[in-house]
């Protein structure tokens, strides 16, 4: 594997309980990308992120990792364990031995900083996303993986959100996967598009698969409206090493 | 040199301690992945094992705990992600397990085992050898803790993200069935059937009131474990009631405190 791919698969295939989800899906993973996967409900988003981080395993296919992969994770759900005393702080230094200035430092660049002596069954929903949010750019990961990181966020926390995940992505250099139903939002952040709906319809650059006919099926009104909203300044060039000039 | 084990409340107060030390943290692993339920099914089965060892002649605690890592072997092939046991499912296996049990038992002589140190166990009565197996299984218990004690604590906050950042849930949780199963078995005869979840939920429910960080909640735990322990073999002594049941009320005497406690301090801010 070269040095900048993470994750590779191909032909990724999962049944799940009521037939097929993913059929035969390949795709890679870089270094100093962000990839989208968008598709309807149902469509297979959830299943590939947890084939990606290893929460499922794949029925067929072949699925490699760069050696000692390290993932941050915000899972689509967030469950608060209401039965553990836990401070954010902590949570924060669960798994990995990260000074209490980096957790200030993270903290604060979600705009939660203040939360950070609070014990986490207090935090709201949003509160709780922006923590963990937070969290998976801690322990320098490799890659980070978000599913679906705004529901439940309005319109312009969603914008900002999408930025914040653009700004972590410079400053950790790691590669970036998000599940997201919004293309038109994310596609100025997005360097490579996953179009699922079981099977992938369609991948590449956000203008080309926003011209796709099989995208354009499947999202043919949010499309139109994405084409009004959307203002590409995606003018910067990749070099050699995947660092981004802008 | 083991002349001071000869006194019985030695003996049974050694014990006692033993076992509300290391109920402390696995309790509180227990309620904080759900999974306090399953040390009452384990508790009932384990009248099958007892039953099952009496019958085969062997040892009752081989049988108990063949009963009981045979439950959890097959609990942990059943259960995946996100998937917590099913009540009905440990329910089923509980009673059934009790059931069988009690009819193994009738069918053996009356004087062969008391139901009522099955149900309530019998710390009074604790020998040097049960002492001696509390003791190997409190270091073992000890040991693992210590050695996984971060992971544990990360796949109770979230399974999904602690899979992510390359723990693996799986094998971990089964040694967490696995270190269930061994605690259930020792101290099924000290504590008897009825009463180890009382041991392993209710102190650990008073420490939940008054702790900020998970460790705070063990050593409260722990804290709690002993005075109910101290208090229930008081009284105990004092009224001739039975040691098992006085622990628990004394653990539940105690909870209420904390709660008053609580509120008054609350209301007093």
């Amino acid at each position: 594997m070269s040095a900048d791919l993470l994750v590779k698969g191909k032909d990724i295939g999962f049944i799940g309980k009521s037939g097929p989800i993913l059929d035969s899906v390949s795709f890679e993973l870089y270094r100093g990308q962000i990839t989208t996967i968008i598709g309807p409900n149902g469509a297979g988003k959830s299943t590939l992120t947890n084939i990606v981080t290893g929460l499922l395993q794949a029925h067929s296919g072949v699925l490699e990792r760069a050696n000692n992969l390290c993932i941050g994770y915000l899972p689509q759900k967030v469950y608060v364990n209401t039965l553990m005393p836990l401070s954010v702080k902590r949570l924060l230094q669960l798994t990995q031995t990260v000074s209490d200035e980096e957790v200030h430092q993270a903290l604060s660049q979600t705009e939660v900083g203040y939360l950070y002596d609070r014990q986490v069954q207090t935090l709201s929903e949003g509160e709780l996303k922006r923590v963990l949010l937070a969290r998976t750019t801690l322990g320098k990961p490799d890659l980070i993986v978000l599913d679906e990181p705004t529901a439940g966020v309005d319109i312009s926390g969603e914008i900002k959100m999408y930025d914040l995940i653009g700004e972590f992505h410079n400053q950790l250099q790691c590669g970036v996967l998000l599940v997201s139903h919004n293309l038109h939002l994310v596609m100025s952040k997005t360097d490579q598009v996953l179009c699922l709906n079981r099977h992938l319809c369609c991948s590449g650059l956000p203008e080309s698969v926003s011209q796709h006919p099989e995208y354009l099926a499947l999202f043919g009104d949010q499309a139109a409206e994405s084409l009004a909203v959307y203002t590409h300044h995606h003018d910067h060039i990749h070099d050699v090493a995947g660092h981004h000039h802008d | 040199m083991t002349e001071w084990l000869d006194d019985f409340v030695v003996r049974s107060t050694v014990a006692g301690l033993l076992m509300i030390s290391i109920a402390a943290p696995m309790g509180c692993l227990m309620i904080w992945q759900r999974m306090a339920f399953l040390s009452d099914t384990l508790g009932h089965a384990a009248v099958l094992g007892v039953g099952l060892g009496l019958w085969l002649q062997i040892h009752p605690m081989i049988g108990v705990l063949a009963i009981v890592v045979l439950i959890v072997v097959s609990l942990s092939r059943v259960v995946s992600f996100n998937n917590s046991l099913s009540e009905t499912t440990l329910a089923i296996i509980s009673h059934s397990g009790l059931a069988a049990g009690l009819i193994l038992l009738g069918t053996m002589p009356s004087q062969t085992v008391s139901l009522e140190s099955i149900l309530f166990g019998d710390l009074l009565a604790t020998t040097k050898i049960d002492l001696a197996m509390i003791l190997g299984t409190v270091v073992i218990l000890v040991f693992l803790l210590l050695q996984h004690w971060r992971s544990f604590v990360a796949v109770s906050v979230s399974q999904e993200i602690a899979q992510a950042e390359g723990i693996e849930v799986r094998k971990l949780q089964f040694l967490m069935y696995l270190m269930i199963a061994l605690l259930i078995t020792v101290m099924m005869k000290v504590m008897g059937v009825l009463l180890i979840a009382a041991v392993l939920v209710i102190p650990t429910s008073s420490a939940r009131l008054i702790s900020r960080s998970p460790e705070q909640m063990v050593l409260g735990s722990a804290l709690f474990g002993v005075m109910s322990l101290g208090g229930g073999m008081l009284s105990s002594f004092q009224f001739d009631w039975q040691t098992g049941p006085a622990i628990v009320l004394s653990a539940t005497a105690l909870l209420f405190v904390t709660l008053l406690v609580r509120r008054l301090a609350r209301s007093a801010l």
